[in-house]
């Protein structure tokens, strides 16, 4: 029932919650928009048909008239009262996602005027946007490193959602910089355009190498029915060093100078309900990559995927499977690099091992593979008599898990039957359980008792307690 | 490399005998490698022939970055990894080999006295010839250098290589010269040395030392590299014990291991690889 004060009482809709403009939120939760002045007069409007006339902006300044049309212009369409709140809810959520705004508020009023209609209404955007410039700081957690981030970040440049940032990063491991332009097409956010310029230093102590790259890369992202497309162009200058005098002499072979230049392409489809610890849904990634073709010194062709089902059992408990596998073939006489091989093991992928710390191997410095699989099964529950339910105790879960998998190189002219045995031979495994602890939506820390199986002779394995913090989890 | 780290490194490799499969490594002979760079890397070869040591010679285009001093050449014996003369002389010592141990202790002060004449007058001039003069640069070097690497690589890195010779100039004060007075500098040189060896085969009587195979490798490249002008050359042609002087080393010492691939097309007098 949605009741509306007579003859003009101004009617708020504010359904997000008052935790400021975060785009998180359900769309179309319309239930409980309505602030009544119960004295004067009540009409019942749910279905009565009403009439956009109008649609204002207050405090649009650089933001170009054009660029907000096409994300308010369903509200138009509405014809009757509830229509008019869900489609104008539904113009706020895209108006908040350009990234523009600090806040949108909606008012929805009777018209007024000489060419007001009976029964015309119209809908204010009260919006303010972000300041030219704005600055930020925070730290970060990657993949079993720290660091500092100094951004500046230059939000609605050219009045069209345009983006510049520039970032700093200081880290344990690693100092980088990194300068990026962004555009989304007008109307359709997920469809935009970046090109990014970048220097990052990384330091692999596994296998006592340092890497420094320089690069540029443009991208264009758009969605396709229910799945998301990104391709890309990446030009990078990269240089490879030993960490140490006492690196081995495999990895001493690879350092100086190449030039990647390649094309990639990844489709994603995701489904869960939330990246990091999901309920239920499923994660398809699938990544390509061309390197050769387009220049550079460095030719291959790198195919990898991912996958991750998630699937909710009794007692708030959560079955999630995935599966990662991937394999590069070096194209022409060179032999793959060092940089664009693939790693595995660690708290991140195959628990119970050290960090990339499986398959070949010199001198105790890891080489990496042209070929891996690796799969996991994790039984996700609440703590044991759930402590602090409904507040900090449901940040924590408990997992027992079983992971496997296998990183090695092939040959290419034995066939797929032969490349099939290489990866299901000397298979390292693990189980284990442990406490997963969710930060934010974007990382999570795992503290978890581990027993590797199937350990090789090179392999460095982590028996017993083994730390873990990062984005991506196998 | 710290005191101890040093200490450490020449204990373990005394503890160990000269393997079979020791390896020099160098840039791309053919299209690669630079005057100074091949200068060097004769003289460690000289040096290791002189000792009666097998090393085998190996070509990468980036041996440079493989150094773990950033120079050329270095040696890679058992799991060990030494550049440059100096820092191999030395490790070779640790394993019992020298060419010095007969010297008293006023011929040793003069013998370093004499190498670092050769690496700052020489060496310098070569840098000198190869990054500071225009027409070198652009005609030999730049194209040698950057042979490797894809564009834009190749400007980049010739450029960077460029800058940093041309700082170092800077910083010991040769970056105002003309190339007549490197000339001069170099010719000074070749005088000092053929004074100092008069008519002694070796620069200490009879048998070689480190001395020796520095200057038969700079010496030697220069008299068989050819450049974009033929004065460089001409200065060493000048004196002609130095002549003798090289190719007695080069009769003695590499021309029974002719049949060996790595040194067999460089050494013979006077016709040499051409740098174009």
């Amino acid at each position: 029932m949605f009741l509306l004060n007579l003859p003009r009482q101004v009617l708020s809709l504010d359904p997000l919650p008052a935790a400021g403009p975060d785009f998180g939120s359900v769309v179309g939760d319309d239930a409980e928009l309505v602030e009544m002045e119960p004295e004067t007069r009540q009409e019942v409007l749910e279905n009565k048909d009403v009439v956009v006339q109008y649609v204002h902006f207050d405090g649009l300044g650089r933001t170009k008239d054009d660029f907000v049309m096409y994300e308010i212009g369903e509200v138009f369409k509405a014809k009757n009262l509830i229509d008019v709140m869900r489609k104008s809810h539904e113009a706020r959520e895209k108006l908040l996602r350009l990234g523009i705004f600090r806040q949108v508020e909606v008012l929805i009023d009777t018209c007024e005027g000489d060419d007001a209609l009976p029964n015309g209404i119209d809908v204010t955007f009260e919006v303010t946007e972000l300041r030219r410039v704005t600055g930020s700081y925070n730290t970060m957690v990657g993949n079993n490193e720290g660091s500092m981030v100094l951004g500046i970040k230059l939000p609605n440049l050219c009045g069209r959602a345009e983006k510049m940032t520039f970032q700093f990063s200081y880290g344990t491991k690693e100092t980088s910089y990194g300068l990026s332009f962004f555009k989304p097409q007008p109307g359709n956010f997920e469809r935009n355009f970046s090109v990014n310029f970048y220097k990052v230093t990384g330091q692999f102590p596994w296998s006592s190498l340092r890497e420094t790259d320089r690069g540029i890369s443009t991208e264009i992202s758009f969605p396709i029915w229910k799945t998301s497309h990104t391709l890309k162009w990446e030009g990078v200058w990269r240089e490879l060093g030993c960490l140490s005098r006492t690196a081995s002499f495999s990895i001493r072979e690879q350092s100086g100078h190449s030039l990647k230049s390649s094309l990639s392409h990844a489709m994603v489809i995701d489904t869960r309900n939330s990246s990091i610890l999901p309920r239920k849904g499923a994660l398809l990634k699938i990544n390509q990559e061309l390197a050769g073709y387009t220049g550079g010194d460095v030719s291959f062709l790198k195919e990898d995927f991912e996958l991750q089902l998630n699937k909710k059992m009794i007692w708030d408990s959560v079955l999630s499977a995935s599966l990662w596998s991937g394999m590069l073939v070096p194209i022409g006489e060179k032999p793959s690099s060092i940089a664009d091989r693939f790693y595995l093991g660690g708290p991140t992928s195959v628990r119970g091992f050290s960090m990339y710390s499986i398959g070949p191997q010199s001198e105790g410095d890891y080489l990496g593979g042209e070929a891996y699989w690796a799969g996991g099964l994790h039984l996700y529950t609440p703590l044991p008599f759930r402590p602090g339910q409904g507040g900090f105790g449901d940040l924590f879960r408990t997992h027992f898990f079983l992971n496997a998998g296998n990183l090695c190189n092939l040959n290419y002219g034995e066939g797929p039957k032969a490349h099939l045995r290489k990866l299901a031979e000397c298979i390292r495994w693990s189980y284990g359980a442990g406490i997963v602890l969710r930060l934010g939506n974007i990382a999570r820390l795992e503290l978890n008792y581990c027993i590797p199986m199937g350990v090789q002779s090179g392999d460095r394995i982590c028996d017993g307690v083994q730390f873990g913090a990062g984005i991506r989890f196998l | 490399m710290s005191l101890v780290a040093d200490a450490f490194v020449s204990q373990i490799a005394a503890a160990e005998a000269w393997p079979e499969n020791a390896a020099l490594y160098q840039p791309l002979k053919g299209e690669q490698i630079l005057l100074s760079d091949n200068a060097s890397s004769l003289a460690v070869q000289a040096f290791l022939k002189m000792c009666n040591l097998p090393c085998q010679v190996i070509c990468r285009a980036n041996a440079e970055y493989m150094s773990p001093s950033g120079k050329v050449p270095f040696i890679h014996v058992g799991n060990q990894v030494v550049s440059e003369l100096g820092p191999i002389v030395q490790f070779v010592k640790a394993k019992g080999h020298s060419l010095s141990d007969g010297l008293d202790e006023v011929q040793k002060a003069e013998m370093k006295a004499y190498m670092e004449l050769v690496n700052n007058m020489l060496l310098t001039a070569e840098l000198y010839i190869q990054w500071c003069d225009v027409a070198t640069l652009e005609e030999i070097t730049e194209p040698r250098y950057s042979s490797p690497f894809p564009w834009p690589l190749n400007y980049i890195l010739a450029y960077q290589k460029r800058w940093e010779i041309q700082r170092k100039m800077k910083a010991i004060g040769w970056a105002n010269k003309t190339l007549d007075q490197v000339f001069e500098d170099v010719d000074q040189c070749c005088q000092a040395l053929s004074q100092r060896l008069g008519a002694q085969p070796y620069f200490f009587s009879k048998q070689p030392t480190e001395l020796d195979s520095l200057v038969f490798g700079h010496l030697f490249t220069i008299l068989t590299t050819q450049l974009t002008n033929d004065e460089l050359r001409e200065k060493v042609q000048n004196t002609e014990t130095l002549i003798d002087f090289c190719r007695r080393i080069e009769h003695n010492y590499f021309e029974d291991h002719v049949k060996d691939t790595s040194t067999s097309d460089l050494l013979r007098l006077p016709k040499g690889p051409s740098m174009h």
